[in-house]
């Protein structure tokens, strides 16, 4: 081994307080980093997880200023021919007034958005269906399913009651329906449906004055990787200048829902990074103090023929070993944190579950760039200690 | 090969500068022939050691020339003289001055790695230890040693590169009186069996017996008439 490397693993190895505390320094600035990725980053992937599966699919397929006219039953049929699609669903949205009585007392109307789904496809394509608690999903044609926070609003109505609701059709005409509640959805951190109300795509069609049209059509992959493939092809086979389809990827047709959280995951790595500056300045102040514990040490190696940049490397060997105990200890334990997280589906206070996933590239990342930082810091104290003369450093204490 | 080992031609030094300014060694001159065991005595302060690290080449004379080895060493840049100082002088100094994080074994051969001819340099570093009676001390780190045994480690240590010359600086300060004759045989020992040419500053002369030359310094500059030859 090197001469200057061992002489800077010694140092620093039998001087287990400074070892230990400038190694946790690095470990803890990378728990932080890792922590803040499991919890923001799963957050933001659970957030894409669940509008993916309970309200754009993979692939959204949409017409650009009007309903889609052509068959949901020919789309469907077609787009399941894609060896990468799993199933596909068309849903219709509207909103309608809606009430209800509990308990002889008429609870107030108000707007709700309305989701017309298939009872069958819907299934295949989403798993808002597996979002009901209480009852069951849409089935027949006067079933409605209401989310919790409209159930909530409406006086918690039982399964089995009746609920009115006033709907505009196409041509500004107000039609009024009553509904029998099938089941009431509700989901983690309502991010699902819990604001709407879930009836049969067909009833909706015809209180609307729509019959076989649907709003979109919902595209659920076996491969997610090919979504971009998927639309692009839909786009090719339907072009939109003739039926003005638009199709979108999930990072497309969620971008607004998404967008502002980006934001804040990047402010929050901003926060982990700027704690590894802080790893750092913690590293520059343990090996200043290894410089001066070591000055008289440094001034027997000038006395006996090193150079001042074999006393340069020293000390940045010392910085290596101080990056690599802490950048091993913190990913051991932030991958400890990770493996926690995702066994346990982690949720906040009710919240939705992450979506936890091992980010080997981002765990690297943040290693080597707190390696690097270590080293980074140690080279002023080394630098400070090739100052020194040598009858100067041993006549030091 | 020069007859002297080490030629000290008008030396100066001073610290500080203006009405501060100390003169620590007033133009010096004297010369060693190799093989020789030499003492330079003085009270405390009288500018032995001053003068030892110039020799040592471990701090620059304000003026003047010091030749070792007929190598004028006023004309290297730091690192050629860090590698003179590593090949051409050993140092043996009152505070044993081993490294503490390193073993007995593992300090003797440091000039050698720092020389990067580390061939050999652990088959030789045990022999020197052998001859110094530590070989069962080899294993065991620096701090784990007494001090006239850590004294004994520095004198294999600077004696590991065969230098031209090795210095040493009261190197029997820190000892009981025990050690301290123990070292000062050893050094003259090594001295005749080696024809190994030392210099050693000393406060006390009567300690160290017959010897070469003696060269007094007093107030920074050799007493006349005290350059003593034995």
């Amino acid at each position: 081994m090197d001469y200057r490397a061992q002489i800077g693993i010694r140092f620093i190895t039998r001087r287990k307080g400074s070892l230990i505390a400038a190694s946790l320094a690095v470990a803890i600035a990378i728990l932080v980093v890792q922590v803040n990725s499991v919890i923001f980053q799963g957050l933001y992937d659970a957030i894409v997880r669940d509008q993916i599966n309970y309200r754009f699919g993979h692939v959204y397929i949409t017409r650009q200023e009007d309903y889609i006219t052509k068959s949901d039953f020919v789309l469907v049929n077609w787009l399941e021919r894609i060896p990468y699609v799993q199933a596909a669903a068309p849903r219709l949205d509207s909103v309608a007034q809606i009430n209800s009585t509990v308990n002889g007392q008429l609870i107030k109307d108000y707007q709700v958005p309305i989701i017309g789904v298939d009872p069958v496809l819907d299934k295949e394509a989403s798993t808002i269906f597996t979002t009901v608690g209480q009852g069951e999903f849409v089935s027949f044609r006067n079933s409605i399913v209401l989310g919790a926070l409209v159930a909530r609003d409406l006086g918690n109505p039982q399964i089995g009651d009746t609920v009115k609701l006033k709907f505009k059709d196409r041509y500004g005409n107000d039609v009024l329906k009553r509904f029998t509640i099938v089941g009431i959805t509700q989901t983690a951190g309502s991010v699902g449906l819990d604001n709407s109300a879930i009836i049969n795509i067909d009833t909706l069609r015809d209180v609307i004055e729509r019959p076989h049209e649907s709003g979109a059509i919902l595209v659920r992959l076996n491969d997610p990787s090919k979504a971009e493939d998927v639309k692009q092809l839909f786009l090719s086979a339907f072009p939109s200048n003739s039926d003005k389809f638009k199709a979108q990827t999930i990072e497309e047709s969620a971008e607004t829902t998404l967008r502002g959280f980006r934001s804040g995951i990047a402010l929050i790595n901003l926060v982990g990074y700027f704690g590894m500056m802080s790893s750092a300045f913690a590293v520059v102040t343990i090996q200043m103090m290894q410089v001066t514990s070591k000055t008289r040490e440094i001034g027997i190696m000038r006395a006996i023929g090193s150079k001042r940049k074999d006393i340069l490397l020293v000390f940045i060997f010392q910085g290596m070993v101080i990056g690599a105990i802490g950048a091993g200890l913190g990913t051991v334990l932030g991958i400890g944190y990770t493996v926690y997280a995702k066994e346990t589906h982690m949720t906040f206070q009710g919240s939705l579950p992450l979506e936890v996933h091992y980010n080997w590239a981002s765990i690297i990342q943040t290693d080597i760039m707190a390696f690097v930082l270590a080293v980074i810091a140690s080279i002023y104290p080394a630098y400070k200690a090739t100052k020194l003369e040598p009858v100067e450093a041993m006549r030091y204490a | 090969m020069p007859d002297y080992v080490l030629e000290v031609q008008n030396l100066d030094k001073i610290y500080g500068e203006g009405e501060t300014a100390f003169s620590a060694l007033k133009n010096l001159s004297f010369t060693v022939k190799r093989g020789e065991f030499i003492l330079i005595v003085g009270s405390s302060g009288s500018g032995k050691s001053t003068l030892l690290n110039m020799i040592g080449l471990l701090d620059k004379p304000t003026r003047g020339t010091v030749i070792i080895d007929g190598v004028n060493t006023s004309v290297l840049n730091d690192n050629q003289l860090s590698s003179f100082r590593n090949s051409k002088l050993g140092f043996i100094f009152q505070f044993s001055n081993l490294l503490s994080d390193l073993t007995v074994l593992e300090n003797v051969v440091l000039p050698r790695k720092i020389q990067g001819t580390m061939s050999g340099a652990m088959e030789e570093g045990k022999n020197l230890l052998k001859t110094v009676g530590l070989e069962d001390q080899m294993n065991k780190f620096a701090n784990k040693i007494s001090g006239g045994q850590a004294q004994r480690v520095a004198i294999t240590r600077a004696l590991i590169n065969k230098p031209a010359i090795v210095l040493a600086d009261e190197p029997t300060g820190n000892l009981d009186s025990v050690s301290a004759e123990t070292t000062i045989q050893l050094l003259k020992s090594l001295n005749r069996k080696l024809h190994q040419t030392f210099i050693v500053v000393t406060h006390d002369r009567p300690q160290f017996g017959d010897v070469d030359k003696v060269i007094t310094i007093k107030d920074g500059r050799i007493v006349e008439g005290e350059l003593e030859v034995a």
